[in-house]
Formats: C-alpha cells, sequence, structure tokens
C-alpha cells in the first residue's frame, strides 16, 4: 500500500480535520509516514500584527489589553500548525501533536513514533487525520505519504 | 486522610515536550513530588513506560490526557480509554467529559484563560458550558510563580464565580511542565487528600479530584475542616444544617504545614494572613507565623453555601495568595437530614 497526497489550506481552514482513510489488505511489517507542510512561519510583521490585535482583543481581558499589545513580539514569528494522528480498523493508534513542520513517523509492532502506539500493522481501513490547528499563511502547501514497509521507500 | 504533593500537568516528547517519561518522573521526584499525571496532547503512548519509570522512581503516575482542541484544552485524568478529543464540537464539550467519566476519569479546564490563536493554538477555553457539574475542575493555576499571573487571577475569579452560583468544582494547579530546565519562580503544588489507603492508588487519587479533596500551594500545605453537630467535615464534603443550625456561627480548624516539602521551597520570614471566605467574601481573618501547627476560627452566623481557607503573604515583593484549600459546601436540609 501507498498514498501519496498533495494539499492546500488557507486561513479559512483553521479548526478542521482533514481525514484520509486507507486501506490495508494483508498485514504489515510496519507502516510509514512522512509528514511535510511549508511555510511554517508567517514573515509579514504587518499582517502578524494584525492576527495578533484580534486575538488581544478576544482573549486577553481589557485592562492587560495595551501591555499584551506592548509585548506582542514574544508570539512572533506565527506559526502554522498541522498535527497527525492514525486510527486503525479498531480505534486510535496515537497523535504527534508536536511543532515540527516535517515528521517521519513509523508504527509496528515492536517500535512506534513518540506518540504512536505501537502493536500489529492489521488488514482494514485505516486512517491518516491531518488536524489544522492554525494556519497563519495565505496558503500552506503539504504532502502527505504512507506506505507500508513491504512497499519500500521508493517505488 | 494522606495528603500526597502531586504535579497534575505535564507533557513528553510524546507531544510537545522535551523530556522523556523517566527524567520527567525523576525531576518531580527531586522537587518532592509524590505523584504525577501524565497528561500529554491528544496521545496515551508514553504510558507504555509507566510501570518500568514508577518502579525506578518511586513517583505515582496518573494515566491522561490533554485534549488539545480548536476550541480549548481539556486536561483527563484516570480515563482507562482513550475518548476522541477530534469529536468536540463548540456547543458539545460535556459529551466529552461524560465519555470521559465513562471510562472512570475526570475532566477540567486546563489554563481557561491563556491567549488562545494563533499564539497558543486552542488555548484559551471557548466551549460553552451548558452543565458546569459535567467538569471536574478548573486548573485555577498554570506555569510557574502561578498567583499573580492575570490569566491565572481571572481562572481563580472564574472558580468563585462557579461556587457562589452553587456548582461544586475543584479547583488545582498544573506547571504544564513541557522540560527540565532551572527556574527560581515558586512552584505550585496540588495536594490530593487520600481518605482510603486500602483502595488502589490511581482509584483514590482520581476520586479525591473528582470529589474536590484538593489543596493548593506554592509554600506550606492548608487544610481546612469544619465540624456541626458533633461531626466533623473536611475538604470536599456537603455539610447539612436545619434552618435553625444556619443561625450558628460555625467552628472551623485549619491546619498549616510548613514542614511539607521542607527544603523544596521558600518564602521570606513573615507574618502570614490566614483567611476564611465564603460567598460573602471574606468571613474571618487572622494571623499566623511560620510554624506548623492548627488553629480554630469561626465564621458568623447566616447561609454561607461554601467555605475555603486561603494563605495570603508577600512573595517576590509583592502580596499574594500563597496556599488555598477547595471548598468546603454548605447545604441548609431538614432537621436531621443526612449528607447526600
Ligand atoms: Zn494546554
Ligand atoms: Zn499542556
Amino acid at each position: 500500500m501507498r498514498m501519496e497526497i498533495m494539499g492546500e489550506a488557507g486561513p479559512d481552514d483553521a479548526r478542521t480535520h482533514r481525514r484520509y482513510p486507507f486501506e490495508l489488505r494483508e498485514p504489515s511489517d510496519g507502516l510509514h509516514i512522512r509528514f511535510a507542510y511549508s511555510p511554517k512561519t508567517l514573515e509579514d510583521r504587518e499582517e502578524s500584527r494584525l492576527l495578533m490585535e484580534r486575538s488581544i482583543a478576544l482573549y486577553v481581558a481589557p485592562d492587560q489589553q495595551a501591555r499584551a499589545l506592548e509585548n506582542v513580539d514574544r508570539y512572533y514569528p506565527l506559526k502554522n500548525l498541522i498535527t497527525i494522528s492514525v486510527d486503525d480498523g479498531r480505534g486510535y493508534r496515537g497523535a504527534c501533536h508536536r511543532h515540527d513542520a516535517e515528521q517521519r513517523l513509523f508504527l509496528s509492532e515492536e517500535e512506534a513514533s513518540p506518540g504512536l502506539t505501537r502493536g500489529p500493522v492489521e488488514p482494514g481501513r485505516w486512517c491518516v487525520t491531518l488536524s489544522l490547528h492554525a494556519i497563519v499563511t495565505a496558503s500552506c502547501s503539504y504532502r502527505l505519504e504512507v506506505w507500508t514497509a513491504e512497499e519500500g521507500e521508493n517505488r | 486522610m494522606r495528603w500526597i504533593a502531586c504535579e497534575l500537568h505535564t507533557h513528553t516528547a510524546h507531544s510537545d515536550g522535551r523530556q522523556s517519561l523517566p527524567e520527567l518522573a525523576a525531576g518531580a521526584a527531586a522537587l518532592g513530588f509524590e505523584c504525577i499525571a501524565l497528561t500529554d496532547h491528544n496521545t496515551m503512548s508514553g504510558l507504555a513506560q509507566r510501570e518500568e519509570v514508577e518502579r525506578e522512581t518511586g513517583i505515582r503516575i496518573l494515566p491522561g490526557m490533554e485534549w488539545t482542541t480548536f476550541y480549548g484544552h481539556m486536561v483527563t485524568i484516570g480515563a482507562r480509554a482513550f475518548v476522541d478529543w477530534r469529536e468536540a464540537h463548540p456547543q458539545r464539550i460535556t459529551e466529552g467529559a461524560a465519555e470521559v467519566h465513562r471510562h472512570g476519569g475526570v475532566a477540567g479546564l486546563a489554563h481557561p484563560y491563556r491567549i488562545g490563536s494563533p499564539a497558543c493554538t486552542g488555548c484559551y477555553w471557548e466551549y460553552e458550558i451548558a452543565d458546569w457539574s459535567d467538569l471536574d475542575y478548573i486548573e485555577v493555576w498554570s506555569g510557574t510563580w502561578a498567583p499573580i499571573k492575570t490569566d491565572n487571577l481571572r481562572a481563580y475569579a472564574l472558580w468563585t464565580e462557579r461556587l457562589n452560583a452553587g456548582t461544586r468544582i475543584a479547583a488545582t494547579s498544573g506547571r504544564d511542565w513541557h522540560a527540565q530546565e532551572e527556574t527560581d519562580e515558586p512552584l505550585s503544588v496540588t495536594y490530593l487528600g487520600l481518605e482510603d489507603e486500602r483502595t488502589p492508588f490511581e482509584d483514590e487519587a482520581v476520586r479525591a479530584l473528582r470529589r474536590g479533596r484538593v489543596s493548593v500551594t506554592i509554600g506550606p500545605l492548608l487544610t481546612l475542616e469544619a465540624s456541626q453537630g458533633g461531626r466533623t467535615y473536611g475538604i470536599g464534603d456537603v455539610l447539612v444544617r436545619s434552618a435553625e443550625e444556619t443561625g450558628e456561627p460555625i467552628e472551623v480548624g485549619v491546619s498549616l504545614q510548613f514542614s511539607a516539602r521542607e527544603g523544596r521551597w521558600s518564602l521570606p520570614p513573615q507574618t502570614f494572613s490566614l483567611r476564611l471566605v465564603g460567598d460573602g467574601g471574606i468571613l474571618a481573618e487572622r494571623a499566623v507565623d511560620a510554624v506548623d501547627g492548627g488553629y480554630r476560627l469561626e465564621t458568623p452566623a447566616g447561609g454561607t453555601t461554601w467555605l475555603r481557607a486561603e494563605l495570603w503573604g508577600v512573595v517576590r515583593g509583592a502580596r499574594a495568595l500563597i496556599a488555598f484549600t477547595n471548598a468546603i459546601y454548605y447545604e441548609t436540609g431538614e432537621k436531621g437530614a443526612r449528607t447526600p
């Protein structure tokens, strides 16, 4: 099994999940996942400032807002955040909630990347879920590859 | 009752922490904690090492997971099965909490007023809560040097507001501990009261959270009891009074243990201020010195619906809340009525 997805997301897609199901017909010695998205950061300071002004107005107590705006630099650069979680035919196999914009993950009976649960890689309907926590850039492109150990890295 | 020092909000490399579970547990032991909850973001995979690390460090590790969702972070502790955080709907978070309860766990609001997206994604609590009794606790002190942080002051005020509205809900601290980094800032400790030491530790600790047998501090351990009609009630208990008894003052005992976690914290020498607080504000106040001891205070007659103790003093040049107990609840019932 090999799956390759190229995707694109914008600010309006933040706070949504994207599910990429696939079918495993035979048991496998392991499952590889490679995921990368770009850009990671919003470099435009004017745009960042606008986003933070909105955020501070929403979340910071009125009497603290002026101070928060003065110290707004500590939040820069603003970041996109997309995280991965994995399900097999029986249920959840964990999540990798971290800021790395490029992740190589592996899952097998004996071992699993941090965040994922090791265990047999059995036939059934699997799913990789991308959780788009924040998209601060006008557009963010990603690439998701999933393949079984039997397939090998290169076709 | 045995009070155990806990750190209830931690992360490892299984999510975005920069520490392993052995490093985290060893760090907790060095700080005098007896128990931590491992609450990685959206995964429980780090718990595979749990028993081995418990054996090696002597630290008890409670299973947990921080629901790191788009509309809020919810700490869950003690659930015996995974509950899907991805289904959380902005108007129906209590369904998720109910599912956590079905699996034996408790659920609390994590750092509810920390700034949200995009600075910290989902960190601000935006979920509507139709029925507060669906949630077990509010993490009112987040991070280090917690008592003076403005986000925490808001969370503490939220807790007080809920108590005033009649909600029986606990309040905790959580460092949101991601790495072994030296800090000279005061660290918060959540003490959980274990009532029955014959039941499995995990069950008893989770029950303490559910029942609000909780006391929080950056220094001494502060505990509280109230007596009525020959019976004594502890933190988290419900004291039922008849209408006539409501007219009588209540005898309250407060205990301070400066020897708790001795050597792991320090406060400048001073005379502290001990307060009893209820829904009418401050009910009683007295000065106390930095020695282990018990104090009897009397609350005025009349109807408060809850009562907690607070210890105030000067820390790092600022007047601050140093410790607080969770509430004892008062209920006016039929004469002779029993605690439900
Ligand atoms: Zn959080
Ligand atoms: Zn956290």
